[in-house]
């Protein structure tokens, strides 16, 4: 911590302080890697947070930006199926504005042996159904689409991502931006004049801000 | 050898006991006597047997086209077994238009062999079915006399020999060539032929003449395969009051379910649907389908389906009756029994099949699917959807799909993929063409060539790119080779 005072450093030393950051890293939670070290360093623990709720706010009209936004979660998904030393665990997409295209998902090394498309018909059954994913405690991530929906419904995903213990990640529109959200991440990613734009909106244990882009070409790639 | 067995009586009724999970009953074991039945004189002496067989060759099935096939043949047979079934327990379908009746057992009830003999033929003209009949001490016997068309009743193993004696050869059914041979040596008549010494016919057609000819004068026992009927879970339920809301009828089901999930767990099966038919007074009966995603037994499944489909459920009139009826039974796969599966679900999580008929039994069974990659190289083809989910972890399936991405040339590794695939090409206007083509839009990788598909009339021949436009949005964009178009066909999201 170099640009803290050292006085205050001396005191942070002391075993008698609690710290509100240290509180979050030492439930030592299980992170998934985003493949991406900028990002990663970024986010609390080095990776996404399994067991929570993150959203991503898009800019664009059909939820398929094409920003990368579905890339910044595959690494994280694959890792996440894998994890245990058990049967590999479902991912759910509830609601994806196009069709998976599944050479790309296996490239990425997602087990589509255990890979579910949800196509609800309306908001309210797309976000049961999350619900009942993420509870089932099967999933090891959640992937849902959705143009609005109340904060109510968000908490309860949220409940049910923490019980099940699985990645919920909600993908919205821009427009909702300034409504209060329960999740426990939230990133905006817009278009850029070159790349796009990644933002950390609200990070619990970190600081929000403009995440650096990588070219994430060698994701793509990978 | 010395102990040869010999008849194997106690064993005919083996089957018809044998639990009745899968359809087709077990196998007995059928005592073939070694080749040296040929000649002892010991065995010349008829098995003493209380048994009769009744034997009832159906000729329509020979003819309708609409069993003509193996299939159906077996199923009107099947059908035909279950009417059976109420002159005798042990009812033996004899392929590929005959059945079989032990009737010994059943004369006593129904006052005498003839009463009996014509209540039965009396049955098949009731369904309207023509036959010929035939009653004797063995089924070979029973079946050559029904096959010639000779309607006889006889009950002494020791005329058996001289009433055979008359029949054509053609009944035995033997094959084609053996028959020629023997017309050839102008045997054309069963009698001639139990005159001819044992040792040469055995020799000249094989044992198994022989032993046809000692079943047939039932001097060796031949224990049939019993027809088990298929079970299936029907309960009834009169309400004394009619029912009119759906939780009330949840809460009655409870107890049926209940049963029914016993019922299929003691006989080790599971069912892959189950249906609830409710009765009304005036309305026509409905229907509720209760698919379940994988074969199951668990009563706490069976709910959770239920209480999905029930929630949906809108009643268009009081119920008067209920019954719930449930699928073929399946065996169960082994190791999915849960030995505290009864205590119920307080502390159990789901299972991926529970999570998956959750969401199909109230989003709709289509709404729920799997995709998997095909070896194709048109991008449209190289994916499907799969309804048909696997539960099992397999580590089969995790090579197949390692080999498909590793070993095939046509899944490729290096050449990027979109995530997102539109459900057709979206042509682009020449004139965004013209405007990207100027500095909007920067084409990062390609071209690819796709040509392919000329074997099945949806050749394509187009050149991939990946674009990325201003902003940053990067999409799956290609050029069809002939016409020179350009077309969107994926976003990478």
């Amino acid at each position: 911590m170099p640009r803290e005072a050292s006085a205050l450093a001396d005191l942070l030393a002391d075993a008698r302080i609690w710290k509100l950051k240290d509180v979050s890293a030492a439930a030592s939670r299980t992170v998934w890697s985003t493949g991406r070290s900028g990002l990663d360093a970024r986010l609390p623990g080095g990776g996404w947070p399994a067991a929570s709720l993150v959203e991503v706010l898009l800019d664009a009209a059909g939820l398929a930006a094409g920003l990368g936004e579905v890339q910044l979660f595959l690494p994280a998904l694959a890792q996440g199926q894998r994890q245990g030393d058990g049967e590999p665990r479902w991912l759910v997409w509830i609601a994806p504005p196009h069709e998976p295209f599944a050479p790309a998902l296996a490239q990425q090394g997602i087990e589509l042996g255990r890979f579910l498309v949800v196509r609800p018909a309306t908001a309210t059954e797309a976000l049961w159904a999350a619900e009942q994913a993420l509870g089932s405690g099967v999933c090891a991530a959640v992937l849902l689409w959705l143009k609005g929906s109340d904060e109510r419904w968000l908490r309860r995903l949220k409940l049910a991502a923490e019980a099940g213990g699985a990645l919920a990640v909600l993908f919205r529109p821009e427009r909702h931006r300034f409504e209060s959200s329960p999740a426990t991440l939230r990133l905006l990613l817009t278009r850029g004049r070159e790349e796009p734009l990644l933002e950390i909106l609200k990070v619990q244990g970190g600081r929000p801000g403009p995440v650096e882009s990588e070219v994430p070409r060698a994701d793509l790639a990978s | 050898m010395k102990s040869r067995p010999r008849a194997v009586t106690a064993d005919l009724f083996a089957a018809a006991s044998a639990p009745a999970a899968a359809d087709p009953a077990p196998l007995q074991t059928l005592v073939v006597p070694p080749p040296a039945a040929v000649a002892p004189a010991t065995s010349r002496a008829p098995v003493r047997t209380k048994h009769l067989w009744y034997a009832a060759v159906f000729p329509q099935l020979d003819q309708e086209s609409a069993a003509s096939n193996a299939e159906g043949r077996a199923a009107v047979l099947r059908r035909l077994s279950l009417h059976a079934q109420q002159f005798t327990s042990l009812v033996s379908i004899e392929m590929p238009n005959s059945l079989l009746l032990e009737i010994g057992g059943s004369i006593k009830l129904f006052g005498s062999l003839e009463a009996l003999h014509a209540d039965i033929d009396a049955e098949w003209s009731r369904l309207k079915h023509d036959t010929s009949s035939a009653t004797a001490p063995s089924a070979l016997a029973a079946l050559w006399f029904a096959r010639a068309g000779k309607r006889v009743l006889i009950e002494d193993p020791g005329s058996l020999a001289s009433k055979l004696a008359d029949l054509p050869l053609a009944c035995t059914s033997w094959d084609l060539e053996r028959l020629q041979t023997l017309h050839a040596m102008g045997v054309t008549r069963v009698g001639e032929l139990l005159r001819l010494p044992r040792a040469g016919l055995a020799r000249r057609f094989g044992p198994a003449a022989v032993l046809d000819l000692d079943l047939a004068l039932a001097r060796q026992a031949a224990p049939r395969r019993a027809f088990v009927p298929r079970e299936r879970f029907r309960e009834r339920c009169d309400f004394e009051t009619e029912v009119e809301t759906v939780a009330y009828l949840e809460k009655t089901l409870e107890p049926l379910v209940e049963r029914c999930a016993r019922f299929l767990r003691e006989r080790q099966a599971g069912v892959q649907a189950l249906e609830l038919r409710l009765e009304h007074r005036t309305h026509p009966l409905t229907r509720v389908h209760l698919g379940l995603a994988s074969t199951t037994s668990e009563q706490r499944r069976f709910q959770d389906v239920l209480a999905q489909q029930l929630s949906r459920l809108e009643l268009a009139a009081p119920i008067r009756r209920m019954t719930l009826l449930s699928g073929p039974l399946q065996p169960l796969p082994a190791g999915s029994l849960d030995a505290f599966a009864h205590l119920g679900g307080a502390g159990g999580r789901d299972t991926a099949p529970q999570l998956v008929e959750r969401l199909r039994a109230r989003l709709g069974e289509q709404a729920v699917y799997g995709i998997c990659p095909v070896p194709e190289h048109r991008p449209e083809a190289a994916w499907r959807r799969v309804h048909e989910l696997s539960w099992c972890a397999s580590p089969r399936g995790r090579d197949a799909s390692s080999r498909v991405r590793g070993g095939s040339p046509t899944i490729d590794q290096d050449l990027a993929r979109p995530v997102w695939l539109l459900d057709e090409p979206t042509k682009l206007r020449d004139s965004d063409v013209r405007r990207w083509r100027q500095g909007e839009m920067i084409f990062e990788e390609g071209p690819e060539r796709i040509e392919s598909g000329w074997w099945d009339g949806r050749d394509v021949a187009r050149d991939y790119y990946i674009a990325r436009r201003s902003g940053g949005a990067r999409l799956w964009i290609f050029q069809e080779r002939q016409s020179k178009c350009w077309y969107l066909h994926g976003v990478f999201a």
